[in-house]
Order: C-alpha cells, then structure tokens, then sequence
C-alpha cells in the first residue's frame, strides 16, 4: 500500500526494481532470449521456466544493499516537532524502522529511547511521566503480541485520562510478509483491539499521511478529555526510501485551548455555590497542571467551603483546614455537593454495601443539590463501563473543570459581599475545627499498632516521611488502599501526588513510579512510591529499566506477602456460606517461599534493603536506600508489613 | 466494616464517648488469650484488622479492635450478624469460648497510645 504511492518501485523485497536503491540489475534482453532459445532435455522433472534458468546460469544480480533515506527518517523529523522526549519500546521487527531512524537519524535524542521489558510497563512508564510532565510519552510495540501485552495499561491510562502516544509497528501487504513471524504478528486493522479504549487511532498510508495523522494524534490526545492514541505504522512506509522528501510537509502544531464551560453555565454555578449553607466540592481530576490546585484552593478559600479530593491528581493541599476528603459526615450535611472532574458523583451521595443482597442508600442530605463540571460525557464509549453510575444532577456542565476554574472563581467573588464574608468565616472555622481533629484521629490511630513485627502500615509510612520530609519530595504510588500517606502527610504543593492507576489494572505501580520518576528528575526532586508486591510481581523487569536509564526513585515495598483485597474478598464469601475461613489465603497469598525483593532488585541492578520485619531496622535502612536515590540511582526497600 | 448501624453497637459507641475503658471488657467470660491470638490468626480476622488488632482497610477503614471497649456481648452479636461488609462467624464456624478467647487476645494487646509520645506522627 504505501510503498507504491511514496516509492512505488522501491519495495523493501522487490529490490531488483528499486528506482531509490544501489546497484540494481536484470537479466539482459539477450541472455533472457538465449534462456529461451535452450534446448529441452529429456528430463523426468520438468525443466525450469526461463526465470529460474537464468537465475541459475547467469552471474547473480546484484542485489541492492544500501539506501540513503527511509520513511522512518521523516517519521522522527515528525516526532521532533512534537517535542517527545522519551519513547518507550518493547523492541519488536515490525518497527525496526523507526528504532533505527530515531536512534541513528535522530540521535536517540528528542525522543530518546527507553528499553522496557514488557509493553505494559511501557504504557505504565509513560502513564507515570504525564502525570508529572505535563506532557506525553510516546511508546512502540509490535501490533499484534506487543499490543495485546499492552492493552491493560492502555485501558489504565484511558480510565486515569491521560495522553499517551502510542505507534505500533505492522505489515500490511500480504505479499510483504516473510514466512512465519510477520504472519502472525501481522493485522488488517491492529488498532481494533483496544479500540474501544483509545481515543482514537489510524493506519496511515503514506508518509503525508503519516505527518498529518501524527499532528492529529497528538492534539486529540492533549485535548481535554485526554486519553491514548494509536498510529499504526506500516513496515514498508517506515523501512524503504523516501521517494519525494521535498514534497512532504509536517503540519504544525498549534496553541491548544481545552474546552471551558459555558459563560452561562459558570454563572449559575456561581450563584448557587454564594447562595448554599454547606456546598462541598467534590474533585478528582481535577488539576492537570499546577494551575489546578491554585485555582481550587482560591475557590474553597473564597467561599471558605469543603473540598474532598478523591485522588486521581493533587488536587487540594491535605493539610489545608478545608480538606475534608476522610470525613464522609461533611458529605451528607451538604446542601450542594459539586463534582468537579468526579467520574463518579454517584458514589459522594449514596453509599454501596456489598453483602448477598447488594444493597445501596442515598447518604446526601434531603433535598441536595447536585452540579457537575467536568469532562467526562465528552468522551464516553460503550463496552467498558468506567463512566460510572449514572447520578441525576440539577446542572450538568460541559468542560474542563481545572480550564473554567478561573472563571468561576471570579463569578463567585462577584457575588460574596461583606455580609456572606463574614458568615463564611464562621463556616470555615468550624470546618478546620473537624479537619484538624481527623488529622488527630488518624495520629492516635496510627499509634495501635506503633511496635508490631511486621510492620504496621501506618509506621511504614511515617518512617518513610520522616525520611523524606525536608527534602523536595514527590509520592507518585501507594498500594490498594492505602491512604495512609494522604491522612498523614503534609502534600502542599502540586507534584506531591499523582494519582492511581485509573482502571484498577494491577501492574500500574512499579512501571508508572518510573515514568512519574524520570520526570522529576529533571527537577532534582526526590520521587517516593510506596507499592505493593502483588503489584511488583506483574512487571518486576522495569527495576531494569530504572537501573538502565538510572532513575532515581525510593521505591518501598509494602510486602504484606499476599494479594491482599482478594483475600479478604474471598473471606468474605467463606464468611457468607460458613465454611473455610481458614482456606482463604489459598490463591491469594505469596508465601511458601517468602519472596525477597530486595534480592530481586539486586539481580536488576537496584539498590535493594531488607526484608525489614522489625521496626527498628527500617528508619535506618530506608536512610542508605535514600543516599542511594540522592546519587542518583532507584532503591528497593523490602517491607515485611501487615495487611494494610 | 464499622459498628454504628446497630442499635446496640451505638450504645457502646456512647458508652466510649462516656469515657469508661476497661469496664466492658471485665464483664466479658473468662477466655484463653493464646488460643485467642490462635483463632483470630487462623480464622482471617487480622486480615481486615491487623495482627494486633490495629484496624486496616477493606471498604475503608476497619474498626481497631485492641482493648477494644465494645462489650462481649455486642462483639458477639457483631461477629454472628455483622453490620454491613464484615463476613458472618456462625458458630459452627467460631464457638462462643473461641469468640471470648479472641475477645481476651484483644485485650492483651496494647492499643491505641498517647500521640505525644510518637515524635514521628508530630510532624
């Protein structure tokens, strides 16, 4: 396909014909008609056609071995325009390529390569790195074994709304395939498989194409909703010569504006938000860059309100005296509750019980007025049911939440006069009142089990900050419900936090800690995660990575040496039916053997600690490991913990 | 995995508020606190609770269950028809002398202390 409009004589397997390539030859006329001419033997097989004779009779031809171009040079002039920085492979044929054109003819700079030993921790490193750039990754796989390796992190990424840039390497033409290998690795529609989870993809056909395909990629993913593109990328385009560079444009990328919510709409939230006795807002994904947060603070701070943050960015300081994120009872006392980027309002108003009749309760106060702000109903599909349930709303309004921010902020403030001044101040006093005994909750909570072997939780976590404290740190993971980091420790700037996985795909943190890692590099900020080891064990190869590429992250291991929800989950239902409480760690623990990950890390070439049961031995260890980090290399620190 | 949607349980939660640690826990039958530490292993309730009783994370948080002030008899109640998300121990899976012994376990274990005398939470 195209081969033929680009070069349409210079296919990477019809080299004798290659109008692009060095020292191509035929047969002569005259040595073909004396071919021809040959005398018929009295052979029992049947003699050869005249190609085949020739081929055996004649000097061989000389077969073209060298090219001064290849589609995949253009590709990366592309890719430079859109200022990627990294890229990140699981190395596969299908995109040879452009591997070899970003490295040789690209430098390997701009974007510069990062060696992944599994496509989902690629997707996962370039997950991490948005959340903490600001700006996409772009990742190569193969289109068929790499992409379905990559499909769960895709789907990840596609929940948590984030941009990644993803090309995949394929063989359209049949007759290109060789034997074997690229039969199977090749698709007549690749991108079909995660379809329903990318915001869009194409196959371009020519390298024009490929141009304005890659533009196009890039501002539909970085549009608000964000989420995955895929460009897959043919091996022919990518491998022969360019035929007409001179007539190959790369369109530029413009200024982009996400969408903001309507005028109209901003002032009746407004107006609403002034007028109500107890408006909580409700955030998510709120702050996509480090704008988010400051607008938000100066909107709770203006109507001295209550904001909970769900988590999915840094969205609001945790220790601000407005943060009621862990007291449900602010929730059911609003008399206007406002989601902003909240994909699942329905969940702030009601609560969900799970026993044999699943049963479910409105929990908002009677009456309660309900507004949404966000981008979610702009881009929903229809498998994969991550929209939520669906929760009536009084005001639905369509736009990026941290984008209209400012002009809500400013609409508010029009309408706060002297005497709502001074009833919001008695509001935002008694709201810091509760703030701060939650925060004196979780401290008294935190001390029960202060000494115990293994590790409490909630000791894992204040040994780790007190480490990390006085430094420039960033916590970019934490394992399945562990919020102990966000009740305890003080997040006060934007790149303290970003975020989970987005579609509870286990796997995320490792790989993503990484990418969020790589980006804090560049700012000398130390990067803390805090995993799981159910999590670890799915892609334990990226502490290759890590060491390869020397990042450097304090990456703890909360070894409670099981996949922990599912064993209580599975409890549960030996709990319902009265038989085999004592069976339930069968499949859900990792014991017999124990696994030491800090032995694991040392065979990747990471820094490892531990295990570490005794509470005493962890501030100590998590010390070297953090001098480590500060050298600029990862660090495992091995965690014999409880539960959660 | 909390107390508070039952009437009995939310007395006790007042009864706390009143201030009267210890005095539920006398009332409670005598039980074996190493089978108790025993059982409570065996059966999965550190899974949701902790080791030493120190509360965890299921559906949110779990209740801290050290010297917990809960009377015997509420604690029973709660261990044979759980409010909301905690799994059911009938008695056949769990005798009533294994739920006073685990009950006994519990008030062995320390608890809950003074945050003033933890530098690393005062910060």
């Amino acid at each position: 396909m195209s081969k033929r409009r680009n070069s349409p004589d210079a296919g990477r397997r019809n080299f004798l014909k290659g109008a692009g390539l060095v020292g191509a030859a035929a047969l002569t006329p005259a040595a073909a008609k004396a071919q021809v001419a040959a005398p018929k033997a009295d052979l029992k097989a049947a003699s050869p056609g005249p190609k085949l004779t020739a081929y055996e009779t004649q000097p061989p031809g000389k077969d073209p071995v060298t090219q001064t171009s290849s589609g995949g040079d253009f590709m990366v002039d592309v890719l430079k325009t859109l200022d990627f920085d990294y890229c990140a492979i699981n190395c596969a044929s299908s995109f040879r390529g452009i591997q070899e054109s970003m490295i040789n003819y690209g430098g390997n700079k701009k974007p510069e390569i990062l060696t992944c030993t599994h496509e989902d921790t690629a997707v996962h490193l370039a997950q991490g790195y948005y959340k903490m750039a600001g700006k996409p990754m772009a990742m190569m796989c193969h289109g068929v074994v790499g992409l379905q390796h990559a499909a769960m992190s895709l789907y990840n990424a596609w929940c948590d709304r984030v941009p990644v840039f993803v090309m995949i390497g394929n063989i359209v033409e049949a007759d290109k395939r060789a034997p074997g290998a690229e039969w199977v690795h090749s698709a007549i529609d690749p991108g079909a498989l995660v379809r329903e989870f990318v915001k869009w993809d194409d196959q371009p056909a020519s390298l024009q194409h490929f141009a304005e395909s890659a533009v196009r990629a890039y501002k539909i993913a970085t549009t608000p909703p964000m989420a995955p593109v895929l460009l897959s990328l043919d091996a022919e385009l990518q491998e022969n010569p360019i035929h007409d560079r001179e007539s190959l444009r790369i369109p530029k990328l413009p200024k982009m504006v996400p969408p903001q919510a309507d005028s109209g709409a901003v002032a009746d939230l407004a107006k609403m938000l002034v007028a109500a006795e107890s408006p909580v807002l409700v955030c998510d994904r709120v702050a996509r860059t480090p704008a988010g947060m400051k607008h938000l603070v100066e909107l709770a701070e203006t109507l001295q309100c209550a904001v909970v943050d769900n988590g999915g960015r840094m969205n609001f300081p945790t220790r601000h005296p407005l943060n009621h994120t862990f007291s449900r009872a602010t929730l059911s006392q609003a008399d206007l509750v406002v989601g902003l980027e909240t994909k699942d309002l329905w969940a702030a108003v009601n609560q969900f019980t799970d026993r044999i009749e699943r049963t479910s309760r409105p929990t908002g106060k009677k009456g309660v007025k309900l507004v949404s702000l966000g981008t979610h109903e702009l881009l929903t599909k229809s498998n994969y049911q991550d929209f939520a349930r669906y929760q009536e709303t009084d005001l639905s309004i369509g736009g990026d939440a941290e984008a209209s921010l400012p002009a809500l902020v400013e609409a508010v403030k029009r309408l706060v006069d002297g005497g709502r001044k001074s009833a919001y101040e008695a509001r935002g006093k008694k709201l810091a009142g509760v703030q701060l005994a939650s925060l004196e909750r979780f401290r008294s909570d935190a001390t029960a089990g202060w000494d115990s072997s293994p590790i409490s939780v909630p000791r894992m976590v204040m040994e780790v900050y007190n480490q990390i404290k006085d430094e420039d740190w960033s916590l970019v993971g934490t394992s399945t419900g562990n919020n102990w980091p966000r009740m305890l420790w003080n997040m006060d700037k934007p790149h303290r936090w970003n975020g989970g996985s987005g579609g509870g795909g286990v796997g995320y943190t490792l790989p993503a800690s990484l990418g969020a890692a790589l980006a804090n590099k560049e700012h000398g900020r130390i990067t803390v995660s805090l995993g799981g080891d159910g999590d670890f064990m799915f892609a334990p190869g990226a502490l290759w990575t890590a060491a390869h590429h020397r990042i450097p992250i304090l990456y703890v291991v909360l070894n409670n040496r099981a996949y922990h929800q599912e064993y209580m989950y599975v409890l549960n239902m030996a709990g319902r039916l009265g038989r085999g409480v004592t069976n339930a760690h069968v499949g859900t623990t990792l014991i017999d053997p124990n696994i030491d990950y800090a032995t694991v890390a040392r065979g990747f070439g990471v820094h490892g600690e531990g295990p570490i049961s005794d509470p005493a031995e962890l501030g100590p260890a998590l010390k070297r490991a953090l001098a480590v980090v500060k050298s600029g290399q990862p660090a495992v620190v091995d965690v014999v913990s409880e539960p959660r | 995995m909390t107390f508070l949607f039952r009437p009995l349980a939310a007395a006790c939660v007042l009864a706390i508020g009143f201030g009267v640690p210890g005095a539920f826990a006398q009332s409670a039958p005598p039980g074996d606190p190493d089978n108790g530490k025993r059982v409570y292993l065996a059966d999965g309730c550190f899974t949701c609770h902790g080791r030493i009783g120190e509360g965890g994370n299921y559906y949110g948080l779990t209740p801290i269950l050290a010297r917990t002030t809960l009377p015997f008899e509420g604690f029973k109640q709660q261990l044979r028809d759980p409010a909301r998300v905690m799994p059911p121990f009938p008695e056949a899976v769990l005798s009533d002398k294994e739920a006073a012994d685990i009950y006994a376990f519990l008030q062995t274990l320390p608890g809950k202390r003074p945050v003033k005398d933890f530098p690393l939470l005062n910060q």
